[in-house]
């Protein structure tokens, strides 16, 4: 007995010196976070909050990150049990286990990854793997990526795997090959050099074996499906002095799917961005053509899910909640558009910038959809269309905003905006919404100890509230805010969202959080409409819900 | 008994030796810089002295408040500690062509870089933005901080004083 012991005690020794030395000697870390989000909603017709037989839900995730020297390895931990409101379909979505996991060896010039994986070629056009928690999106890929830096300025990515589809990976194959070039780091003449110049060009083939679509008007042919589909880009971004100048075009062969009805058309992308900056002042305008350039692992599926590729909407991203309650969903299928932002700081001293300076920022967008000609249904070209010439608008925006400090303890920020929204975006047929928003957002440092802060909304539109339209964001409304910060870890909130004219619904809201370094806890109670919600300090997007809601996170 | 016993304290005092020291700055991420070159993590420096890396988006409020109300101090701060703010975007494709002129026309004297895929961001675990952290010179992790509410530059300072403060004994 004594013998085992002491064996027992020997070996205790040995792992525990054996494990303090290797971490002692390469520096072996563990890192990580954790995050919980529980809701108990009731059922509200008026806000459409749906019951929730399980009487609470709950999305939670751990991340662990392990790194030695050159080595790192990860693992997250992920549970829907059940799902919150707004994960579709629950049942994929249900379910709890180990969602991600890779190891990885880097040095300055080479990075290998095995296992789940995040990638971007360029700006997206042909290949993106992300994941957003909010959203319950993670399209990862499974499987091997390199990236190889053979000398400054140059890197050269190859990868292959498959796509995460909630709990599985998805049938199909996706490989690529991705390569960039700085030329200020590669010619020598070129280092001190006023133009900034950087080419990429990528290359993503994607394969899936063969299924039976019919043609419906021949209901005897089947579609000759393509096994291999793929997609290349070229890509450049220079600056000159104060100048920039960003483009990507991008290119895919024929990919019959779900999202285009099967017809053989290859698709298109085409980006540019153009910006003047200085101190104080900056101007920039971007340019976007979309023509069938939804790429996917799996050519049937539809949703949010299997996107290889990323096409985001160029309009602006919004955080207050009357601007972003028509937001703008990218047509991947086709779209084309402009958007344009100018930045300028009013010195202070002047005229207009008093004491503090004034912020000023101006920004307006189109976006329409692409003027095509039906030529055929399925398995045939489907449509074309001519390049310059605009199809249906789709949404168009424009806002000001003035940010002005206006003593030591109060700043004041005031928005307006107007807005055109075309339902057809989010795949409803209606007439156009016109939107006017203004806002005003007051914080006040009383105190050290106390902050507050108020919000006024107001959103006057001319959509209605029909029972056929049932669109809960129609008609009217006005919101207020009051948010209170104590202290460094404490803030409560309180807010209501009322539509007085023509609309329905009445979202009031209450939160009190606590933070502490890298832990924040909130408890919410209220109705709450799903968006993205800026409140006691950080941004996060949150699901339509109706009763109480908890969330934890912590990083470590 | 006794022999296991202390062989239990002993391995845990080595393990707790692993935790005495802080997880560090990763320096083998990818982001790019504000012209379109990719450079590796290991380029955020400051000869030996604490940097604040502050994880934002042009989009995201607070963060503009936290970077809006430091600059106001932050020549004060740099003289008195020799502290260097390192903004890191995480704007996506959406927004990423935007971070220069919003960082330019906000008259910001950071360094920034952009993190469009966030490589970093889950490098470092973060989860929602503002998320800032302290770097001490010796490249090591020693503070973390998530949201921003006015006053909050106040203890990110004090913070960085004590950590020199420190290392001077």
């Amino acid at each position: 007995m004594k013998v085992i012991y002491r064996l027992a005690a020997l070996l205790l020794l040995v792992v525990a010196g054996f494990t303090a030395r290797a971490q002692g000697i390469a520096g072996g870390h563990i890192t990580g976070s954790f995050q919980t989000d529980l809701q108990m909603s009731h059922a509200d017709s008026v806000i459409g909050a749906q019951d929730v037989d399980e009487k609470l839900l709950l999305n939670a995730r751990a991340d662990i990150l392990y790194q030695n020297g050159n080595f790192s390895a990860g693992l997250r931990f992920e549970a829907y049990q059940n799902p919150l409101l707004g994960f579709e379909p629950k049942n994929l979505y249900k379910g709890q286990g180990l969602a991600n996991y890779f190891l990885s060896y880097s040095t300055d010039k080479l990075t290998v990854t095995a296992g789940n994986f995040y990638e971007q070629f360029g700006s997206g056009m042909i290949l993106r793997t992300y994941e957003d928690r909010y959203l319950g999106l993670d399209n990862s890929l499974l499987g091997v990526n390199v990236a190889f830096r053979p000398v400054n300025g140059v890197t050269i990515k190859a990868l292959a795997g498959k796509q995460r589809y909630y709990w599985n990976y998805a049938d199909g194959i996706v490989r690529g090959l991705d390569g960039e070039v700085n030329l200020n780091s590669v010619v020598k003449s070129m280092a001190d050099s006023k133009l900034r110049l950087t080419f990429g060009a990528g290359f993503v083939s994607k394969y899936e074996g063969d299924e039976t679509i019919f043609q419906p008007e021949n209901p005897e042919y089947k579609l000759n499906l393509p096994h291999n589909v793929g997609a290349g880009a070229a890509r450049l971004d220079m600056s000159y002095g104060n100048w920039t100048l960003q483009t990507e075009y991008a290119r895919k062969g024929q990919d019959p799917s779900a999202d285009n009805d099967y017809i053989y058309r290859e698709g298109e992308a085409l980006m540019v961005s153009a910006g003047y900056s200085q101190s104080g002042f900056s101007a920039q305008v971007q340019a976007k053509r979309v023509d069938n350039m939804s790429f996917r692992s799996v050519r049937s599926q539809s949703g949010q899910m299997l996107y290889i590729n990323y096409i985001p909407a160029i309009t602006k991203q919004h955080t207050y909640a009357f601007l972003s309650l028509y937001p703008y969903a990218t047509q991947t299928t086709g779209e084309m558009g402009m958007q344009a932002d100018v930045i300028y700081s009013i010195p202070k001293g002047s005229l207009f910038g008093g004491k503090y300076g004034t912020d000023l920022s101006f920004n307006c967008a189109v976006i329409t959809g692409l003027d095509t000609t039906q030529v055929g249904g399925r398995g045939t070209e489907g449509y074309t269309s001519k390049w310059l010439s605009t199809g249906d608008l789709y949404y168009g925006d424009f806002s000001v905003e003035v940010a002005k400090k206006l003593n030591s303890k109060l700043k004041l920020t005031a928005t307006y905006a107007y807005q055109v929204f075309n339902p057809v975006v989010e795949g409803h047929a209606g007439s156009l919404h016109h939107n006017n928003v203004l806002i005003a957002d007051l914080t006040w440092k009383v105190n050290k100890q106390h902050r507050l802060r108020f919000e006024a909304e107001w959103l006057g539109s001319d959509s209605r509230y029909t029972a056929t339209s049932a669109d809960r964001r129609a008609g009217d409304w006005v919101m207020g805010l009051v948010e209170w910060n104590i202290g460094r870890h404490w803030f409560v909130s309180a807010s209501d969202q009322y539509a007085y004219n023509d609309g329905i619904g009445n979202y009031y809201n209450l939160s009190v959080g606590y933070n502490h370094q890298a832990t924040r806890v909130t408890v919410g109670y209220g109705k709450q409409r799903e968006g993205l919600l800026c409140i006691g300090g950080v941004c996060r997007q949150v699901p339509a819900s109706n009763g109480l809601t908890f969330s934890l996170t912590t990083s470590f | 008994m006794k022999k296991i016993i202390f062989t239990i304290i002993l391995s845990f005092v080595a393990i707790a030796g692993i935790n005495a020291q802080n997880a560090k700055l990763p320096d083998n991420i990818s982001l790019k810089t504000l012209d379109g070159q990719t450079v590796q993590s290991s380029v955020i420096q400051n000869d030996g002295r604490p940097i604040i890396v502050s994880f934002w988006a042009t989009w995201c409020k607070p963060c503009n408040l936290e970077l809006n109300t430091i600059k106001e101090v932050y020549e004060e701060w740099q003289e008195e500690t020799g502290v260097k703010l390192v903004a890191i975007s995480i704007d996506d494709a959406r927004s990423s062509n935007r971070v220069k002129p919003h960082a330019e026309g906000k008259k910001w004297p950071y360094e920034i870089y952009l993190d469009p895929n966030q490589n970093m961001k889950r490098a470092m675990n973060v989860g929602d933005i503002p998320h800032t952290f302290i770097i001490d010179g010796n490249g090591e992790i020693v503070y973390q901080h998530t949201t921003f509410v006015d006053g909050d530059e106040e203890e990110l300072i004090e913070k960085v004083k004590e950590l020199l403060e420190n290392s001077e004994k």
